[in-house]
């Protein structure tokens, strides 16, 4: 594919002293708990603002109205938007990367058919049932091992029996004899569904009387997460990417999003212990990018390629890994969108396979139907 | 049997009787729109917008100049300005109405095709619009058409104030437009440009879903016949004023959409819906719609057919559509039933133990502008935010998922039993006795005799753990 096509053309801001002494070390299957956790970024989040490339007049052009005033650095390329300072203090660590100018193989902009597949990971809207990370779940074994930060259960977790969720009620439950009471009926009435779900609320240790802050779920997911028997997943969602008006600059509509997910890595870094966030590794997914040119509204449209962020201890080092299409408007997808050089399944796959310890063919395999993937565990993340 | 009642409507409360012809009980009601049954006040979509008007001038006009140096005293202004406009309390106010014509209503049948409507055309969480505008859209523009065609219902959507502004629609301008050559957009380098946000939705949720295939030029072609349609923009009511059509912002030439020719001008937005209305996937997907939101997760052609018929035979009446979808709900009432979502449920558990719900009118009455909310005024709010399915709250322009699999988590079940538990605070007094609860549960049950002993023959901790048993019976929680 042409992720090994151009090797990773863009290399690290930092220096290779900095990697002199970082021993890697290789993580057999009995070695520590290692986490996945998805941020979803729902509404179509731009790569373009908050991973822009410099020095483009083009780009800077067509932006006039919601270019960023003020940057953070990243690469001699790229600058990363202000608002994402968690973000950027794990990058000078070596514990945050990017990958720029992806996206699911998904070009028809709607949100709803653009959601449902970057979370069940099929090719046809609302055919599929189950989510991708559910169907690694389950291959890798883990039943049990999920926990969404959210009300539903989100379909990219479908698919694997058991998981669990955390958006506390501010409350007490009713006894436990009474629950026992239902649960009797449900097994009655062959309600195995509901069963599982009891089940799940009479044994869990997470407190049902806390506020459903974002702050507080994302220290709850910490701690649950670095537990050795806790989860090995954990799902987040933010909402609001969908800027067609308003989007701003660095204070603008699209800032506040990123800086719900910058909140997340912060919450997750503070509650983690050194060694479970070591071990952990964080993407996003987001359902495609946005167009190029702002609108009339100072927003933009929705697109197609986006970036995605890497961050926690298992990513391999700072970098932004590209193929980067460019911006001149033949290189655009359909004149107008940023293109997708890189399959992000493949991402996503070889991020289940490092983390779940699974071949990674075998990922593709159970995961996406076989499709022909790229491996690229040894390039993102520490293997 | 009894489910059927709530199937298709909220269940029967303590003090009715149960309909001894459970179909004709349900036909009858989707004939005509009564007035709502709600004897409160009600505020008109109008007067509820100048509230939104006042709050946004006042926000963006006022008070962000006034205390820009100050951020504390520009804080509390606000929260002034809050209260002034109500932003606190309407919505909490549209829930008990909304609410009462499911539970205290003649007709519940409609009442939960209202709402079904209200989410298919949904408008979602975006700005002010829950706070000020959403349920007054539900209440002005959806009710009054759901005796009139599918047809007029589109575009009294699209053309309303509340879906054009959810949409973006008044952003959109053509690029050969009037305004377009405009010097003011050259000096501030906005160029004309199309907003496809409205138009994609008008093909995807509210018409002809994306099972029609139409292409990505199609949605250029039809935000094209779109453009102009806005909010009437002015220096004192900013983006609140009516929608209109505005010629200047509207692309001239000939459009296409879905291989057929449009005219320049207004009159084409609703030649197009015409056609859209009438292609068969609008037909296939209103009745796949309704099957999910009444019957089961994945509806079989044989469940869809005689909607479609009804829609095809009648122009897509309403009225018939309704009966068509409540018969075939009756058909299938044995070998399908329906996990009901949140808010349904919610309403269920309400009418069937004649429930203190909504709040009483003299108490949301006694609201005065300027003043705080009490928070028994705010509770609708409340509660369906933390039950998860606010209705004017949805995430996304898709509205509200009908599929079980998106309501069954476990702190989704936890909702229900946490629910069911603070139910018992709600009954009203004297009714907090065996024979009352046998009430509910003779009406609203198939096996009486089981149901009551599972509820009185075990030792409870509390009273209100009866409400938790009854409330969270699979018997219940399925319909």
């Amino acid at each position: 594919m042409k992720i090994n096509r151009r090797d990773f053309l863009k290399t690290t801001a930092l220096t290779s002293m900095y990697f002199a002494g970082f021993g890697v070390p290789t993580f057999a299957n009995s070695g520590p708990k290692k986490n996945l956790v998805v941020v979803m970024l729902r509404g179509g989040m731009d790569g373009l603002c908050a991973v822009p490339i410099k020095d483009d007049k083009n780009f800077e052009k067509l932006r006039s109205k919601i270019n960023l005033d003020k940057t953070l650095r990243l690469t001699g390329d790229f600058d990363l938007h202000p608002v994402l300072k968690k973000f950027k203090s794990l990058w000078d660590q070596n514990q945050g990367a990017i990958v720029h100018a992806t996206n699911i193989p998904y070009t028809g902009r709607s949100h709803f058919d653009g959601q449902n597949l970057m979370e069940s990971g099929g090719k046809i809207p609302y055919q599929v049932k189950t989510g991708w990370l559910g169907r690694g779940m389950k291959t890798a074994g883990l039943n049990g091992k999920g926990l969404a930060l959210a009300l539903p259960m989100p379909l990219l977790i479908r698919g694997v029996p058991m998981n669990n969720n955390y958006f506390p009620v501010g409350d007490r439950l009713p006894s436990n004899d009474t629950l026992n009471l239902i649960d009797e009926v449900y097994k009655e009435h062959d309600e195995k569904l509901l069963g599982e779900n009891l089940k799940i609320i009479m044994t869990r240790e997470l407190r049902n009387t806390a506020s459903d802050d974002s702050w507080v779920l994302a220290s709850n997911a910490g701690q649950e997460l670095s537990k050795i028997n806790g989860p090995r997943v954990a799902v987040f969602e933010v909402d609001g990417f969908d800027t067609h008006a308003a989007q701003g600059a660095t204070n603008g509509a699209h800032a506040d999003c990123l800086n719900d997910y910058d909140k997340i890595l912060k919450g997750l870094n503070q509650s983690m212990s050194k060694e479970s966030f070591d071990n952990t590794l964080i993407v996003t997914l987001t359902e495609f990018g946005r167009t190029i040119k702002q609108n009339s509204s100072n927003g933009t449209e929705h697109g197609y390629g986006s970036a995605i962020f890497l961050a926690g201890g298992l990513v391999k080092k700072a970098q932004v890994h590209t193929d980067w299409p460019g911006l001149k408007k033949k290189e655009l997808f359909e004149g107008r969108d940023l293109n997708s050089t890189i399959d992000s399944r493949a991402i996503y796959a070889s991020a289940m396979s490092t983390v779940f310890d699974v071949d990674f063919k075998k990922i593709t395999k159970e995961v996406f139907w076989g499709e022909n993937l790229p491996n690229l565990s040894d390039k993102l993340f520490k293997t | 049997m009894r489910n059927f009642f709530r199937k298709v409507g909220y269940g029967i409360g303590p003090n009715e009787q149960v309909p001894t012809d459970p179909l004709k009980w349900a036909l009858d009601q989707v004939n005509d729109v009564p007035d709502l049954s709600w004897k409160g006040k009600i505020y008109s979509e109008k007067e509820l917008r100048n509230h939104y008007k006042d709050w946004v001038y006042g926000d963006r006009k006022v008070l962000r100049k006034k205390y820009k140096d100050n951020k504390t005293l520009y804080k509390t202004h606000k929260d002034i300005l809050r209260h002034k406009t109500g932003q606190k309390f309407w919505e909490s106010l549209e829930i008990s109405i909304r609410h009462n014509e499911g539970i205290n209503s003649s007709h519940p049948v409609l009442a939960k095709l209202w709402m079904f409507w209200g989410n298919f055309f949904a408008i979602s969480e975006k700005d002010f619009l829950a706070n000020y505008s959403t349920g007054p859209y539900h209440r002005e523009i959806i009710r009054p058409n759901l005796n009139q065609t599918f047809e007029k219902m589109v575009y009294d959507v699209t053309t309303s104030w509340a879906m054009i502004h959810h949409l973006d629609n008044s952003e959109s301008a053509g690029p050969k437009s009037i305004t377009a050559s405009e010097d003011w957009r050259r000096k501030k380098k906005r160029p004309a440009t199309i907003n496809e946000n409205h138009a994609r939705e008008l093909l995807e949720l509210h018409t002809v879903s994306p099972k029609a295939g139409y292409s990505q030029e199609d949605v250029i072609q039809l935000a094209y016949i779109m453009t102009g349609w806005q909010q009437r923009w002015s220096k004192k009511k900013l983006e609140t004023g009516n929608v209109w059509f505005n010629s200047e912002y509207h692309q001239p030439g000939k459009k296409n959409v879905l291989g057929k020719e449009y005219k320049k001008g207004k009159k084409s937005l609703a030649v197009v819906i015409k056609d859209l209305v009438n292609h068969p996937n609008c037909r296939d997907f209103v009745a796949e719609r309704l099957c999910k939101y009444l019957i089961t997760d994945e509806p079989t052609q044989e469940m869809k057919q005689p909607i479609i018929d009804a829609f095809k035979q009648t122009d897509g009446f309403l009225p018939e559509i309704h009966k068509a979808v409540i018969k075939v709900a009756y058909k299938y009432n044995d070998k399908y039933r329906k996990f009901q979502t949140p808010e349904n449920w919610f309403i269920q558990v309400a009418k069937t133990a004649d429930l203190s719900w909504p709040p009483a009118t003299h108490l949301m009455d006694s609201y005065e502008l300027g003043v705080k909310p009490l928070r028994s005024q705010r509770l609708p709010e409340r509660i369906l935010r933390n039950i998860g399915h606010h209705p004017y709250r949805a995430k996304q322009p898709n509205g509200w998922p009908d599929d079980s699999a998106d309501w069954l988590s476990p702190e989704l079940l936890i909702r229900r039993l946490v629910y069911a538990d603070r139910s018992y605070s709600f009954l009203k007094a004297g009714n907090d006795n065996k024979e009352f609860y046998e009430k509910i549960i003779y009406n609203n049950f198939d096996n009486p005799g089981k149901i009551s002993d599972y509820v009185f023959k075990n030792m409870l901790r509390k009273s209100s753990e009866k409400n938790v048993l009854i409330f969270n019976h699979p018997e219940f929680l399925k319909a």
